[in-house]
């Protein structure tokens, strides 16, 4: 059991000197709390109580980085079963397979596409996250060639895949101080494996059929001292990889068997179905899942099933405020009046949209609240409605003087209008009467 | 003059021994319920005497199924002529038992006997097609709506069942297949047949003079299914039949069966919905206003005992808006009276404050304020429309029967616009304002056995629980102990439950056991315990909606709350949006509490902590905000001095700053045990 | 993971020995676990989506399907025959159009539509409050026997649907704009006047994946992991469409030649991960996502 700020704030020296930065040792306990803070900041604390803190608060499952620069990936440190307990915090990398009996340029163009190909959705910039090479040849010269083709081409993150560390050696040769992932650690083999990841400062994966099996390894691997390790539960089918990664999330949150604290690895490609279990990856805890090369339309969609995902349920994704053309509409097309609530703004849209009606749809900043709940906390009033008509150029972009608010806005229209001097119209409180609103009321 | 009970006694034993020579075979087409009373009851299939009587002796002599048997018999060896039905078919009941659900239907009418008056038979039958209900008729009542022309047929909602009293068997053979269709009801499960009857059958009999002993113990039989007997006319005496005045009749077996009509139109002669409720009507389109300043005006919703309310029934007493001179104030007086079963007295401050919202939902009327201090205009445009003083008393009815209808059975307005009047009505309504607030600022926790929960906000917060008490307001400061309670009776299945206090387990904690079990079990097991009146020990969850937070500071043993406006820094060294970052979603933080601004001057203020003693910062906002409140409390707790010793953020932003200003004000918290 | 609640089991189509004319009955239910893992129920049924009325349908799914989808009958019988689909559902969407009253057609319809397939039907009505009563009436009365499920049931706008399930013996879908209170409201409403629990199927409504889909992912977690926890007001069956996933701009404006595989990616994401928080149905409108989706939950299942 997680110690609340209180219990934490009660063993602290409670001097207040501020050394650990925060004001007040119980701002700083609340921090611990929240796993945000580490004890070790606190210069007076003795080490029997620091090592008791450590336990209780340190993230369930570790962080682990992949990488280097602005593209490396960041996972584990996920604190909850599901999403709406809290939140998913840190999205799985989808790393693309490359196999290194491909030719230099087949290898050339996967890289490329991955290291450039991006999607922007709801101001978000996504990109897959990067390759995992993978030692098919069985030579280690071959294998070091893929990797160095790569390295000159990319700064992408990497895993490297071998069950033979001489030929892992090779690759990290051309790579080993951008720390790629090694993969994978048996119980047979994990000295030698644990010798180059200490020697090159690398994480690595370790692979065992079960919990046990797991925190068997990794246990070894710590004492060997490799402590940034990702787990391989060695799945042979989509049905044992949910049961396994549901287990192991679950013992590690709850601390019952803290050495599964570690992020988890998924190669969809050795499933029959690899977009099944590409998708079950990222819903169900995989950390690194490790993919054939995505064409378009796949890469899209699992993209943004990551984005939904990993979006914090407490923080809705906001869109950017501002007048947005809808149909390429003209000076004389409505002007409608919508919050920044991501999923009203797209509801809107959609039907707007799918009517093919032009019209501006002006985007105010509710700070993500939506209509029914931005007017009760009064955020969405007549002085946000006339500030965003001044700030986003309405006055310049229509020729005539008429707004439509939302139908939950209703109680301010009154207000509105006074305040602006447009006419206000109240249009429909669900957007898939808007078209026939429109249609209705504008003509 | 009939005594009941003689009358089932010999009537009983008629029909038994007619029962007893029943002979020949008899059965129903069109049906896959066989005789469907007795098949309901014993689980049989009569089809000849023997059946019958085997029935009979099955059901302990339930005299239900020996009219069941004779009436087929007979109807087997002629048929009923028309108009009457006879026994109706399967196909009819799938139809109705649509309309019982869905609403186009509410229930189920019988008459018997004979009406003293044609006419009067004709005016209870139109009564009942008004409220929706399907009307069953024997007997001479049939011809005497045909001379009142009144047109009988299914198709019209009055279904002619045969020549006597007797064919209103029917009446009841369709109560059993609905049981059996649509209630999941067994044949032979004579316990659940009744107890779905007289759960869910929408139905009861209204019996004129002139029934014979067997019709009467045939009739008085239904009440086993929960169908009450009205006596409408006289002529009987005893037992447990309702005499009723014809006037009487329909309302009394609506009301006792629940049967409840649903009001769906607002008849007044303009636009009526929420889309209006923020439109206003300036000074240069209104035609006339009543009261802001301008002339007396007030408004007052009341309860009143069900007979003295008429639905929909509204009196204007004074000039209407015809004799008022465009552009003028005129006085108003607003007098809402409501009734229902469900309906208490509480309800009213909480339904009055609606009044707002339904006028300003006309398009052309508009609304502020409440009580004596409303203000109202009408547009000229509606006017124009044909707008109407009685009009503001249409839709007030309207909608609240609307927006309640479990909760109200009837609405009546009165609105009075002669000064004189409004100035009198004014007065009476002023003193019920007063013992109002008298009675909601004297209610104390120790009053209720019952506190209300509130889990609107697990939407985003999945296992937060609000307890809401007389003493504390929900975390967001928007909902009561009484509003909790009114959104319970309109909508039981909503998000505010009753919560049973159950055993105290600590006074000064506010824990109880009936509250820990109710937190438990909406927190989905999440959080054990919630002590109402403590901030460190179990205190209760929070959503994200809190309006202040309160903190312990352990170093200066005292407590400090911030209130959401203010952004700066706090002595905690948290601001709020930290705070509440850290606290909010559901959890439980001993230390850190999301409480309403009210709470802050509540008698219970952390009491498990020593209340108010403990208070040593609050923005100067809110500190102004509750002032008056605060200082009355801090004055009742015999800390008069205590409000000017609260530090605020013009003296401390950090907690140096505020254990100086303590130490130099001398505040309690000095000398008080620590708080941890 | 164990559990002290269990999903009541829904049976939708009835067969001749239980007076209706269905070649099978589907059964959901009954889950005892997260979707699954030990315990949990069986696989997942896939419905294909037909309508009546192709206005608004995705052109997407008109091209690929071909010229039966100017006939509900035979579409219904390719859903079957060819495209291998557990359940057919109808919307009968010639009644959202204005001044709709052709109530006899919709009987036609839906007797054309129990002509062309044996299997059972789910039944969308229409979304018009004048209306609903004629039509949820025909609906009900002409699938008499039939045990189908009928949609949609809204907190304010359920009588009509539930009388037609009532009155008719049919199943009802009950659906709440993603919250787990309303769902619950909901379905306490329809108890109350007088649906069984046995035949409510949650609908918690499905936004397209990438517009709002996370918020129905969610919800059906809570709502399962609710039941699961022993509330049985939230222990039904679940039934997921995200309906606007073929409209949405990412399909629509996808590239020509990936567009097809754009929009049956875009189906398979949100139906697949609906499966994954617990529906026991999914819906879709594209024949080869009918087909991926299979795939996908046999392997889950453990089925291959």
């Amino acid at each position: 059991m997680a110690l609340k700020a209180l219990d934490i704030y009660k063993i602290l020296p409670k001097k207040n000197c501020k050394e650990c930065g925060f004001p007040t040792c119980l701002a700083f306990a609340m921090k611990i709390a929240s796993g945000k803070a580490d004890p070790a900041t606190c210069p007076y604390l003795d080490e029997e109580t620091r090592q008791k803190l450590g336990a209780a608060t340190r993230p369930p499952i570790r962080l682990v980085r992949i990488g280097v620069g602005p593209r490396k990936v960041v996972v584990g440190e996920e604190t909850v079963l599901f999403r709406h307990d809290k939140t998913f915090y840190h999205p799985p990398g989808l790393m693309v397979e490359i196999p290194d009996t491909w030719s230099p340029g087949q290898v050339k163009v996967v890289a490329a596409q991955i290291e450039n190909e991006m999607f922007t959705r709801v101001g978000q910039d996504l990109f897959l996250s990067g390759v995992a090479i993978r030692n098919v040849s069985g030579a280690a010269d071959t294998f070091q060639k893929t990797v160095a083709a790569i390295e000159e081409m990319v700064s992408l993150p990497e895993i490297l895949i071998s069950d033979h560390p001489e030929v892992l050696e090779a690759g990290l040769i051309e790579c080993g101080t951008y720390r790629p992932l090694l993969c994978a650690a048996t119980d047979a083999n994990y000295t030698s494996f644990c010798r180059l990841a200490t020697k090159f400062g690398c994480p690595l994966t370790v692979r065992a059929g079960s919990v046990e099996g797991l925190a068997n390894l990794t246990t070894k691997c710590v004492q060997e001292g490799v402590e940034d390790l990702v787990m391989d539960p060695a799945a042979t089918t989509p049905r044992e990889f949910l049961a396994l990664s549901t287990q192991i999330r679950k013992a590690a949150i709850e601390r019952t068997v803290p050495a599964v604290g570690y992020p988890v690895y998924c190669d969809t490609t050795t499933y029959p179905d690899p977009d099944a279990a590409c998708a079950l990856g990222v819903l169900k805890y995989g950390s690194l899942i490790v993919t054939r090369p995505l064409e378009y339309s796949r890469k899209l969609a699992f993209l943004t099933l990551r984005q939904n995902i990993y979006t914090d349920p407490q923080k809705p994704i906001q869109m950017a405020p501002g007048l947005y053309p809808v149909n390429s509409p003209g000076r004389e097309s409505p002007l409608l009046i919508t919050v920044n609530f991501s999923l009203t703004y797209f509801t809107v849209l959609g039907y707007l949209e799918g009517a093919k009606i032009p019209c501006h749809l002006l985007v105010v900043d509710t700070e993500g609240l939506s209509v029914l709940t931005a007017v009760a906390a009064g955020k969405l009033n007549e002085t946000l409605v006339r500030e965003s008509l001044k700030k986003f150029g309405a006055e310049e972009a229509v020729s005539h003087r008429t707004l439509v608010l939302p139908g939950y806005a209703a109680p301010i229209s009154g207000r509105v209008e006074e305040m602006t001097g447009w006419k206000v119209m109240v249009g429909p409180r669900d957007a898939a009467d808007l078209p026939e609103f429109l249609e209705k009321e504008m003509g | 003059m009939a005594l009941i009970d003689q009358a089932v006694q010999t009537g009983n034993t008629v029909l038994k021994e007619n029962l007893a020579r029943l002979a020949g075979s008899f059965s129903y087409e069109e049906t896959a319920y066989q005789l469907p009373i007795a098949y309901a009851l014993t689980g049989t299939a009569v089809r000849d005497g023997a059946s019958a009587q085997d029935a009979f002796a099955r059901s302990q002599n339930n005299v239900l199924i020996a009219v069941e048997s004779l009436v087929a018999a007979r109807e087997g060896q002629k048929k009923p002529e028309l108009p009457y039905t006879g026994f109706i078919p399967d196909a009819y009941l799938r139809k109705l038992g649509y309309s019982l659900v869905d609403g186009s239907i509410l229930g189920l009418a019988l008459l018997v006997g004979k009406a003293p008056r044609g006419d009067m038979v004709a005016g209870l039958c139109r009564e009942l097609q008004e409220k929706y209900m399907l009307t069953f008729l024997t007997g001479e009542n049939i011809s005497a709506l045909e001379q009142e022309r009144v047109k009988v047929g299914v198709d019209y909602r009055l279904v002619p069942l045969g020549p006597d009293a007797l064919s209103a068997v029917h009446f009841v053979d369709i109560i059993a297949r609905v049981a059996l269709m649509f209630g999941g009801v067994t044949p032979g499960d004579a316990g659940r047949l009744v107890a779905y009857a007289q759960e869910r059958a929408k139905a009861f009999v209204i019996a004129f003079p002139d029934l014979t002993d067997e019709e009467i113990a045939f009739i008085d039989a239904m009440r086993v299914l929960g169908i009450p007997i009205l006596s409408v006319g006289g002529g009987y005496e005893g037992g447990e039949w309702i005499p009723v005045s014809v006037a009487e009749a329909v309302p009394k077996g609506m009301e006792l069966k629940r049967i409840k009509v649903q009001v769906t139109t607002v008849a007044v002669p303009m636009h009526c919905s929420p889309a209006f409720e923020g439109k206003s009507i300036r000074k240069e389109e209104m035609y006339v206003e009543f009261g802001g300043g301008r002339s007396p005006a007030f408004e007052i919703l009341q309860m009143r005992p069900t007979d003295t309310v008429e639905d929909g029934k509204v009196t204007v007493i004074g000039p209407e808006i015809e004799e008022v001179k465009e552009g003028s104030a005129v006085p108003l007086g607003v007098i809402v009276e409501v009734a229902g079963t469900r309906m208490k007295k509480e309800f009213e401050p909480v339904l009055e404050r609606r009044i707002h919202n339904f006028v300003n939902y006309g398009e052309g009327t508009w609304h502020v304020a409440q009580r004596n201090l409303i203000w109202v205009r009408f547009s000229k445009e509606s006017v124009a429309q044909g707008l109407r003083i009685v009009h503001l008393g249409k839709l007030i009815a309207a909608k609240f029967r609307m927006d309640f209808p479990e909760l109200l059975d009837a609405v009546q307005v009165t609105l009075i616009t002669e000064e004189g009047k409004v100035r009198e009505a004014m007065k009476a309504a002023e003193q019920v304002y007063e013992e109002r607030d008298a009675r909601i600022a004297g209610m104390k926790d120790e009053d209720v056995d019952i506190f209300y929960s509130c889990t609107l906000c697990q939407t985003f917060a999945p296992n937060h629980v609000c307890i809401i008490t007389p003493q504390r307001l929900a975390l967001c400061g928007a909902i009561s102990w009484l509003d909790g309670r009114t959104a319970y009776e309109i909508s039981p299945a909503g998000a505010n439950q009753p919560v049973k206090k159950g055993p105290l387990i600590d006074a000064r904690r506010g824990e109880f056991e009936g509250v820990n079990r109710f937190v438990r079990k909406a927190s989905h097991g999440e959080v054990e315990r919630c002590s109402l009146y403590s901030l460190v020990d179990a205190p209760m969850t929070c959503c994200g909606c809190f309006e202040c937070i309160a903190v312990v500071l352990p170093e200066v043993n005292g407590i400090m709350v911030v209130n959401r406006d203010y952004r700066g820094d706090t002595p905690c060294g948290m601001s709020f949006s930290t705070l509440a970052g850290t606290i909010g979603g559901g959890a439980q933080t001993p230390g850190f509490a999301g409480i309403s601004k009210l709470f802050i001057a509540s008698e219970r203020f952390f009491q498990a902590e020593d209340g108010h003693k403990r208070l040593v910062w609050l923005p100067s906002q809110v500190k102004e905000e509750i002032g008056e409140r605060l200082r009355k409390e801090l004055q009742k707790e015999g800390l008069g001095d205590l409000y000017d010793k609260i530090g605020d953020e013009k003296i401390a932003t950090t907690l140096e700053q505020l254990a100086t200003y303590l130490e130099k004000v001398r505040h309690p918290v000095l000398n008080m045990t620590p708080l941890l | 993971m164990t559990w002290s609640g269990e999903i009541d089991r829904v049976h939708i189509g009835a067969t001749k020995q239980e007076g209706g004319t269905r070649s099978r009955v589907c059964t959901v239910g009954g889950a005892k676990n997260l979707p699954f893992l030990e315990g949990a129920s069986e696989m997942p049924l896939i419905a294909l989506e037909i309508c009546d009325d192709t206005g608004s349908w995705s052109p997407i799914v008109l091209a690929y399907t071909g010229d039966v989808t100017r006939d509900a009958g035979e579409w219904a019988k390719k859903a079957e025959k060819e495209f291998g689909a557990d359940l057919v559902r109808l919307h009968l969407t010639s009644t959202r159009k204005r001044g709709f009253s052709d109530v006899r057609g919709v009987r036609t319809t839906i007797e054309a539509v129990l002509q062309g397939t044996g299997l059972p039907l789910i039944i969308e009505g229409s979304n018009e409050p004048s209306v609903d009563s004629e039509v949820f009436s025909a609906c009900g009365e002409a699938a008499a026997g039939e045990r189908a499920l009928l949609g949609t049931a809204e907190a304010d706008r359920y009588r009509s649907v539930a009388a037609a399930a009532v009155a008719f013996g049919h199943g009802v879908i009950a659906q709440s704009p993603i919250d787990i209170n309303l769902a619950k409201q909901l379905n306490i409403l329809l108890h109350e006047i007088g649906m069984p629990h046995d035949r409510i199927v949650i609908d918690p409504f499905t936004g397209a994946l990438g517009y709002g889909f996370e918020y129905s992912y969610s919800v059906m977690e809570r709502i399962r992991t609710a039941a699961l926890k022993g509330d049985t007001d939230l222990a039904m069956p679940m039934i997921s469409a995200a309906a606007d996933s073929l409209n949405i701009k990412e399909v629509r404006e996808a590239p020509q030649e990936v567009r097809d595989e754009t929009a049956v990616m875009w189906e398979f994401c949100a139906a697949f991960s609906a499966a994954v928080a617990g529906a026991e149905i999914v819906c879709v409108r594209h024949p080869r996502t009918l087909e991926k989706l299979k795939k996908g939950f046999a392997h889950l299942a453990g089925e291959g």
